[in-house]
């Protein structure tokens, strides 16, 4: 199976239009854009957008996120509090709903993106036709880690009674925000096709070897 | 590098660079990628007329889901209820500015550029008023794929009403329907809109015209 980079072609990421590649960047005949072959140092804009949503992840976890506010008393619940008290109220469904957008998804996506970059850079266990599904289901995750913003703004909307009960948001919200929007930049900048190029870049060197050896050897003789 | 390959006879995995020749399909079928799985085009059904009507309801589904009201609540006699538009407002009001402008963008102000771009879109290919605009629209378009976050937010009103309907008086008002309605109307067009369609056609009428 031929690439399009082997034979000097680039795809339009806009328009998926071919190219014939002349200069980067490429100006697309189609949509008149302008992009690269490949994502532009895809992997280090990766790695910088994962690691900043790793950092604003610490302190999404311990500042609290939501504050009710009950006849003039604050109590205050970070994320994994809140499911807690989800927990001893009996809601099981939304506990694990929560837990699973705003803790197990961005952990999941930042780990499997860094899992990503480090096999695309190194080659080691690359197994791209696995490995671009799993980016796949990486991106389309993205996104559903903003339920827990999107609860609590609607939180601090309905539950506005005054002095009687209020709601406030706690300034762990936009650290998560912050997180959230990172990691979907992280997966916007990864590039699938460079698992693609690390696998035949490999393959090739691989059958390289033994026939340039097998050349120099019929040489030498 | 030969750079002379007729590019008009090839598609390309936009997924894993794979090339191909341009499949010839009909209506409702979909070409898939042998290596990779991701489609690499697909030929929808009545795409023009489907994304129009669509987007068409969604639009006018959109000002009743903004600003009716979605939920109320009973607490200890006092009453209070919310609409998405309020939601902004309040949260503006006790200063939390950037859930805000967040709640703003992802659940207003990009489902509705979007409904209206595939609006305008579709608009101009259901009665043949082709601009070359249209080309640099069409691309911008491409840059909000990502960023509607409808079916977030409305998994985040279900949330939300769970926690609530323990301690409270839960009502649910007409705006959380029109929302619901906004949400199937804005997925559909945006899933009806067939992009390979709509690409080809322009390259073909613009090239055609000698138009640039």
């Amino acid at each position: 199976m031929k690439t399009a980079k082997q034979l000097g072609l680039t795809v339009c990421p806009k328009c998926h239009k071919l190219n014939n590649l002349d200069k980067e960047p490429q100006h697309c005949s189609r949509c008149q854009g302008k992009f690269y072959q490949r994502k532009r140092n895809s992997l280090q804009y990766t790695l910088a957008w994962n690691l900043a949503a790793l950092i604003a992840f610490i302190p999404a976890n311990f500042y609290p996120i939501m504050i009710v506010y009950q006849l003039g008393i604050g109590s205050e619940a970070t994320i994994l509090s809140g499911i807690g008290e989800l927990i001893d109220h009996g809601l099981y469904p939304i506990a694990i709903i929560i837990f699973t957008a705003s803790i197990i998804v961005p952990l999941f996506k930042i780990t499997g993106l860094f899992v990503l970059v480090y096999k695309a850079h190194t080659g080691v266990r690359l197994k791209p036709d696995k490995n671009s599904k799993f980016y796949h289901v990486l991106s389309l995750l993205g996104p559903w880690s903003m339920l827990d913003v999107f609860v609590v703004a609607l939180m601090v909307t309905v539950v506005e009674l005054g002095f009687v009960t209020s709601v406030a948001a706690g300034a762990a919200i936009n650290y998560f925000t912050i997180t959230v929007i990172f990691t979907m930049f992280a997966a916007n900048s990864f590039d699938p096709r460079l698992l693609w190029d690390k696998k035949l870049g490999n393959k090739n060197s691989m059958t390289q070897v033994p026939l340039l050896s097998e050349k120099s050897f019929r040489n030498e003789g | 590098m030969n750079n002379n390959i007729n590019t008009t006879n090839f598609v390309a995995c936009p997924q894993c660079d794979a090339l191909y020749d341009k499949p010839h399909l009909k209506q409702g079928q979909l070409a898939k990628c042998h290596r990779c799985g991701s489609t690499l085009i697909e030929r929808k059904v009545d795409s023009i007329n489907r994304s129009f009507y669509w987007s068409l309801a969604g639009l006018i589904f959109m000002l009743p889901a903004i600003l009716l009201p979605i939920m109320g609540v009973t607490l200890a006699g006092q009453f209070h209820q919310a609409s998405l538009f309020d939601c902004i407002l309040v949260l503006i009001d006790r200063g939390f500015f950037m859930i805000a402008c967040l709640v703003f963008l992802f659940a207003i102000a990009v489902p509705i550029v979007r409904l209206s771009g595939a609006l305008y879109l579709s608009y101009c290919f259901k009665f043949n008023r082709l601009k070359p605009s249209l080309l640099s629209f069409f691309r911008a378009y491409h840059h909000l794929d990502h960023w509607a976050m409808l079916n977030v937010f409305m998994l985040g009103i279900v949330v939300s009403m769970y926690k609530l309907i323990d301690d409270t008086e839960l009502s649910v008002n007409l705006g959380l329907m029109a929302f619901i309605f906004w949400l199937i109307c804005s997925t559909m067009s945006a899933a009806a809109l067939d992009q390979d369609y709509i690409w080809d056609k322009l390259e073909r009428y613009f090239s055609n015209k000698g138009v640039r």
